[in-house]
């Protein structure tokens, strides 16, 4: 990489040839016995492949990137890594300011825990003063709009309390950068009203929103610029409604692909029948 | 369809690996500055605790007592080796000993048990297992009742100004078993089995710690086997239990008496030296948690 000329512009997110690694070896629930075939057997080499490769762009402020894609694509990965929850493997990453990620909402509650003990712990997970929490709480409450179940234990609340509880504890700490993780799709009519607004009141703040969505109306209506990731790169960057114009082409074309898979491989099933059949 | 051509950067910039002294200093901010974060989690803790049963922290009254009487039963009825006062001597070993286990139990589900959380929020994952075993003090505290009564109802002759310095043994147990908790949530992160190991290798412990047994009855292997004996004694429970036991217990015959204090301090210093290894292994972990849960 050129070193960077630093424009005058008051960028939030500035993200250089970044790349995640995974190494398959380490993840999901080792125990020892697979450690120790795995390197008894030395099978397959080094299982490692890149969720994420040469992904590069800047946002600045006020402006809202949807990041759009196929399943697998590394979305999630890299709002987990703009949030700071998993490093780099390579390639330089720089936020500016205070960052808010509830990306899955909800599901980090404390299931035991009422929902006002849980909005104040995650508040100290997010690092906010607990003086400014207890300012926020009952604004917190009026939004996700969960009424007296506020001091029920989460595990008895429905999926869309959770989701909304999330959403508002997200958003009520006043982020410099948002990151949204396919959360407007919860809720009701009502809610998912509630939270677009909140979100474009966000956004217009001159603060950062990245989402990531399969929300292709979202896309073209409230960011103001979209990236199309496949199989951890960058496809194609830009104006909201080429990008999503090039998705749908894109994921038309895989999809015709896999009904072709799908035909050829009933084909050889029923040619395998066939030909047992003749056998008899 | 690929719009990017695949011009390859020249350089490729890495996390720069970061040193011992720098990492250890961070660990020791996160946890100060998320103080208030760690006393939310131990407030959590122990209302979790409280309220998962209908007797709720009776439970941490009852349970050392009920173990107590298993062992009463098994040593002194099964295998009939006198002991005066038994209940009390064997109490003396139950009281840390369960503090412990429970303390290294919570801290192996401590960050792995947060999955969830860990994948959505960015925060300095020490105060998981710094929490956990913070909470498990009160485990200790509440021992102190059954404790207190045992030696009011049945040995009063055993009461003596001396039980207060538990305070700064429990000190010495609290480093080294926050060293322990801080290696075992980490390396449960990556290996599942640590919980089911260390159910095994606990009680092994504990049989091997002069819990059950004076360490006075281990003369005999001392005398044959130095070496084992020399071992035995390096094994943490060894110089705690024979704190605690003396000043809680005493002698056979005696009261309680003031415990030789080296070996704690050494012990004390070993578990410190302990601790910021552990942090170490943590701190150098911690960066991957997030990938691996």
């Amino acid at each position: 990489m050129p070193p960077h000329v630093l424009t005058p512009v008051n960028y939030a997110i500035d993200v250089q040839g970044l790349g995640v690694q995974y190494n398959l070896r380490l993840t999901k629930k080792n125990t020892l016995r697979t450690t120790f075939q795995n390197i008894l057997k030395r099978e397959g080499g080094d299982k490692k492949f890149w969720a994420l490769r040469d992904v590069s762009f800047r946002l600045v402020h006020g402006e809202s990137l949807a990041v759009i894609g196929p399943n697998g694509a590394g979305k999630s990965t890299l709002l987990q890594v703009l949030a700071g929850i998993i490093y780099p493997s390579e390639g330089v990453i720089d936020v500016r300011g205070q960052i808010s990620s509830l990306l899955q909402l909800g599901a980090g509650f404390d299931q035991e825990l009422t929902g006002r003990d849980n909005i104040m712990l995650a508040g100290a997970f997010l690092g906010i003063d607990h003086r400014v929490m207890l300012d926020k709480q009952q604004s917190i409450i009026d939004f996700a709009d969960i009424g007296d179940f506020i001091d029920a234990p989460i595990k008895t609340y429905s999926s869309g309390m959770r989701a909304r509880l999330g959403f508002s504890i997200a958003t009520a700490v006043d982020p410099d950068v948002l990151l949204l993780d396919e959360v407007l799709a919860t809720g009701d009519q009502v809610f998912r009203e509630k939270s677009k607004q909140r979100v474009l009141e966000i956004a217009a703040n001159a603060k950062a929103v990245v989402l990531v969505t399969h929300d292709m109306h979202w896309v073209t209506e409230f960011c103001n610029r979209a990236m199309l990731l496949e199989k951890g790169r960058v496809v194609m960057e830009g104006a909201p409604a080429e990008v999503v114009e090039a998705h749908v082409e894109h994921s038309a074309r895989s999809k015709a692909e896999r009904e072709a898979e799908l035909q050829a491989i009933a084909a050889r099933a029923a040619a395998a029948v066939r030909v047992k059949a003749g056998a008899r | 369809m690929q719009t990017q051509t695949t011009a390859v950067a020249p350089s490729r910039p890495r996390a720069p690996q970061r040193g011992p002294v720098v990492l250890l200093r961070e660990a020791a901010s996160e946890i100060s500055q998320r103080r208030q974060l760690i006393k939310y989690l131990v407030q959590a803790d122990l209302k979790k605790k409280g309220a998962d049963s209908l007797l709720g922290n009776i439970w941490w009254v009852v349970d050392p007592l009920l173990q107590m009487m298993v062992y009463v039963v098994l040593v002194s009825v099964i295998l009939a080796r006198p002991q005066p006062d038994y209940p009390l001597f064997i109490f003396s070993a139950i009281l840390p000993w369960k503090w412990f286990t429970s303390s290294v139990g919570d801290a192996i589900t401590a960050v792995s048990g947060q999955d969830k959380l860990i994948k959505q929020i960015k925060f300095p994952k020490i105060v998981l297992p710094t929490a956990s075993t913070l909470a498990g003090i009160a485990n200790f505290a509440f021992g102190f009742i059954p404790l207190m009564a045992l030696l009011l109802l049945f040995y009063r002759d055993r009461i003596s100004i001396l039980l207060l310095l538990v305070i700064p043994i429990g000190i010495v147990q609290l480093v080294f078993t926050m060293a322990f908790g801080y290696l075992v949530s980490a390396t449960n992160v990556f290996y599942r089995d640590v919980a089911n190991v260390s159910r095994h290798a606990l009680r092994m412990w504990f049989y091997l710690s002069p819990g059950l047994y004076a360490a006075s009855s281990l003369d005999t292997i001392a005398k044959t086997h130095p070496t084992i004996m020399k071992l035995m004694e390096l094994n943490p429970f060894f110089t705690l239990f024979e704190s605690y036991r003396a000043v809680i217990y005493g002698g056979d015959t005696s009261g309680p008496f003031v415990p030789n204090f080296i070996p704690l301090l050494i012990l004390l210093g070993a578990s410190l030296l302990f601790l910021l290894v552990t942090t170490l292994v943590f701190k150098r972990a911690e960066t991957s948690f997030a990938k691996v849960l």
